[in-house]
């Protein structure tokens, strides 16, 4: 008995099935009305989701080299290599970060004091791209000089000068050395630096004192950055611990992907971080973050405004679809019910359908949108886009929603088509 | 008896579609409703059909009374009971002509393709059940339509102008079969305009502007069988104002 019951359920199944494939297959042209209206809207969504889903990280990787967003400024003679390791590990353990160390000894040029920076070329160059240099990055016995610098020494690529370090330079102008690394700091940020301003000219300060000799260096490259940068000659570490001899670094720059939270959380941990040679502190760039946070969000509004209209009017083109699909199926749909079909069994059918329409819309949909979102993400951000399962899934899925409610309206309208009615109507 | 009609009248706004009509079925009856036009003859199908409801009036079918039944116990009393037999065949055109049978058999109870081209056999289209309703001619498409209608064995196949679209030559394969059917006792009841199908019935009744006109026999022993069974002859208590029945019909009326 059980198993003519399951035949008997596995025939009208299979007759449910070649009704809905005759609907859907061969009524091409309006099957594919449907399919069409609904590819559109997956296409539109998925292609945006992936892009928006890139595009943040895009813009993190981008900002980070924009820039340092979190400053770990050590004192007493510096950071010692154990710390900055220290220091990193922290600040890595929250987010991807790049970084780069700075040590700054006060020297002399023609007897004029100036500001070197000891570097790590490739450190600060992928935290700095914004920085217009003329020529090339310090390498060892070849430095980097600010744009103001230049103009005051009248460098020019090539040209060589002579760099005298003295160790009481630094001792005297301890307190400013000081103050200037903090200011320095401080113009990583792009943030202003009246202290230091106000005792130098054309990277000169003013107390200048006859006095030649030192290192001859040659000048690889002219910095330009519209900060405090201009004021600074950079040369690489090794160089710097030539001339001055090696010593911890003044300041830390990190790049992190991270938020402004996350950030000020790590910056107080830094500086609590007892387990350090020297007393650190820290502090995160609001400015930086902040502003890659905003166009983030702007971003995603953005994203998901456009989504909202894509999913409207999807609903709109399916419903109209549907419900022209139903006019034209009148005779059909009245004929369903001379036969002894329900209301109910007429809706499931237009609302299996639907389905339908929305599966096979969204995998075509999906394919294109992969397509386009591929080809946007290559040719905008240089970037390959992976094909995401759980937004293909996601599409699908809101593609049947909308094709199953898109579909009520119509559905209704089919269910309380009066066969009388439609039959006579000859 | 097997379909009875007490005075049923259906009624839109002023007008009268069909007007305070009394009439009976037996079993096995062979009943043809003719008329014009605008008769009723239609509204009076589907009233019978369970696909219309009258306005005053009870329709019983089988003892049951279906003036008290719902859209869905309709439905039910159509499927079991009816086959519905159409001018414009209304077949659905994406499904084969096996699949518009298996279609009422899906409707009505369980699928069984077997049966189903046993059906189409039966009107001679055993070969071309795997066409799709464009593929067929007029005279095809309505036989298929029959083979849906007969596919549940109906007690009762009601026909709308089952001829109406067909030329001479189907036309005769139509009523070969719908003869086939009567002759192995299933009640047929036929509108129709035509009065060569018409004659074919048993039995005539025609209505002129939803009002009963006129009443015909066309086999005497089933007159004879009718009224031993207690039938009454079919009757209105409705009056015809200023309008006259087609004068053929009419005059093949006054001859009996």
């Amino acid at each position: 008995m059980v198993n003519i019951h399951t035949a008997h359920d596995v025939s009208n199944r299979r007759m449910f099935a070649t009704m809905i494939r005759g609907a859907v297959f061969r009524r091409r042209s309006r099957a594919l009305m449907a399919i069409v209206a609904t590819l559109v809207g997956a296409a539109t969504l998925f292609c945006l989701a992936a892009v928006c889903i890139v595009v943040p990280q895009q813009m993190r990787d981008d900002m980070r080299s924009f820039g340092a967003n979190l400053i770990v400024r050590a004192s007493d003679g510096g950071a010692s290599t154990q710390d900055v390791r220290t220091i990193t590990q922290d600040v890595t353990a929250v987010g991807d970060a790049q970084s780069a160390t700075y040590r700054y000894e006060n020297v002399r040029i023609h007897a004029a004091p100036y500001m070197l920076a000891g570097i790590d070329s490739n450190d600060v160059q992928a935290i700095n791209h914004h920085w217009s240099v003329d020529g090339h990055w310090p390498s060892n016995g070849h430095i980097m000089v600010g744009r103001d610098v230049a103009t005051a020494l009248d460098l020019k690529v090539g040209s060589t000068l002579e760099i005298a370090y003295r160790a009481d330079d630094n001792a005297q102008f301890g307190s400013q050395t000081q103050s200037t690394n903090q200011a320095q700091s401080t113009n990583q940020a792009n943030q202003g630096q009246e202290s230091t301003q106000s005792h130098s000219r054309d990277g000169r300060v003013s107390t200048d004192i006859l006095q030649g000799g030192g290192t001859k260096f040659q000048v690889g490259g002219i910095v330009d950055t519209g900060g405090n940068e201009d004021d600074i000659i950079y040369a690489t570490n090794h160089d710097v611990n030539q001339l001055a001899g090696e010593r911890g670094v003044d300041v830390i720059e990190f790049a992190v992907d991270a938020d402004a939270d996350t950030l000020f959380s790590m910056s107080q941990a830094i500086a609590a971080q007892d387990g350090l040679s020297v007393p650190v502190s820290a502090r995160q760039v609001s400015r930086m973050t902040s502003s890659n946070e905003r166009i983030i969000t702007m971003l995603q509004t953005l994203f998901w405004m456009v989504s909202l209209v894509v999913l409207a009017l999807t609903l709109v083109g399916v419903s109209t679809t549907m419900a022209s699909m139903v006019g034209q199926r009148r005779n059909e749909i009245g004929l369903r019910k001379a036969l002894g079909a329900s209301s109910w069994s007429i809706g499931m059918e237009f609302c299996i359908e639907s389905v339908l329409y929305g599966v096979i819309g969204a995998l075509l949909g999906i394919g294109i949108g992969q397509i386009v979102a591929s080809v946007l993400c290559q040719t905008v951000f240089d970037r390959s886009l992976p094909f995401n399962p759980l937004l293909a899934l996601i599409t699908v899925g809101a593609a049947i929603i909308i094709d199953i409610v898109a579909c009520i309206p119509p559905v209704r309208r089919a269910a309380s088509i009066d066969p009388a009615v439609v039959l006579r109507e000859e | 008896m097997l379909l009875e009609l007490e005075h049923i009248s259906k009624i839109y706004g002023d007008l009268h579609a069909v007007d305070d009509l009394n009439l009976t079925v037996p079993e096995g009856q062979w009943l043809s409703i003719v008329g014009s036009s605008g008769s009723g003859k239609t509204t009076l199908m589907n009233i019978i059909g369970c696909m219309d409801t009258p306005s005053k009036g009870t329709v019983t079918l089988d003892g049951r009374v279906l003036n008290d039944l719902n859209a869905k116990q309709l439905a039910d009393v159509r499927k079991n009971e009816i086959g519905l037999v159409f001018q414009k065949f209304h077949l659905v055109p994406h499904l084969t002509a096996l699949e518009n049978v298996m279609m009422a058999q899906y409707y009505h109870s369980v699928v069984n393709a077997d049966e189903a081209r046993e059906a189409l056999a039966q009107v001679g289209l055993a070969d071309r059940a795997k066409h799709l309703p464009g593929e067929l001619s007029g005279g095809e498409q309505q036989r298929v339509c029959i083979a849906r209608a007969l596919i549940n064995c109906p007690r009762l196949i009601l026909a709308d102008e089952p001829t109406g679209n067909l030329d001479e030559h189907n036309e005769q394969l139509v009523l070969d079969i719908l003869r086939k059917q009567h002759s192995q006792g299933t009640t047929i009841i036929v509108v129709t305009h035509d009065t060569a199908v018409a004659q074919c019935s048993e039995r005539e009744i025609m209505l002129n502007h939803g009002v009963l006109v006129g009443e015909r026999w066309n086999d005497e022993q089933a007159r004879q069988r009718y009224e031993a069974q207690g039938g009454l002859p079919a009757s209105t208590g409705a009056h015809l104002e200023g309008v006259l029945a087609d004068d053929q019909t009419i005059q093949r009326i006054t001859k009996q």
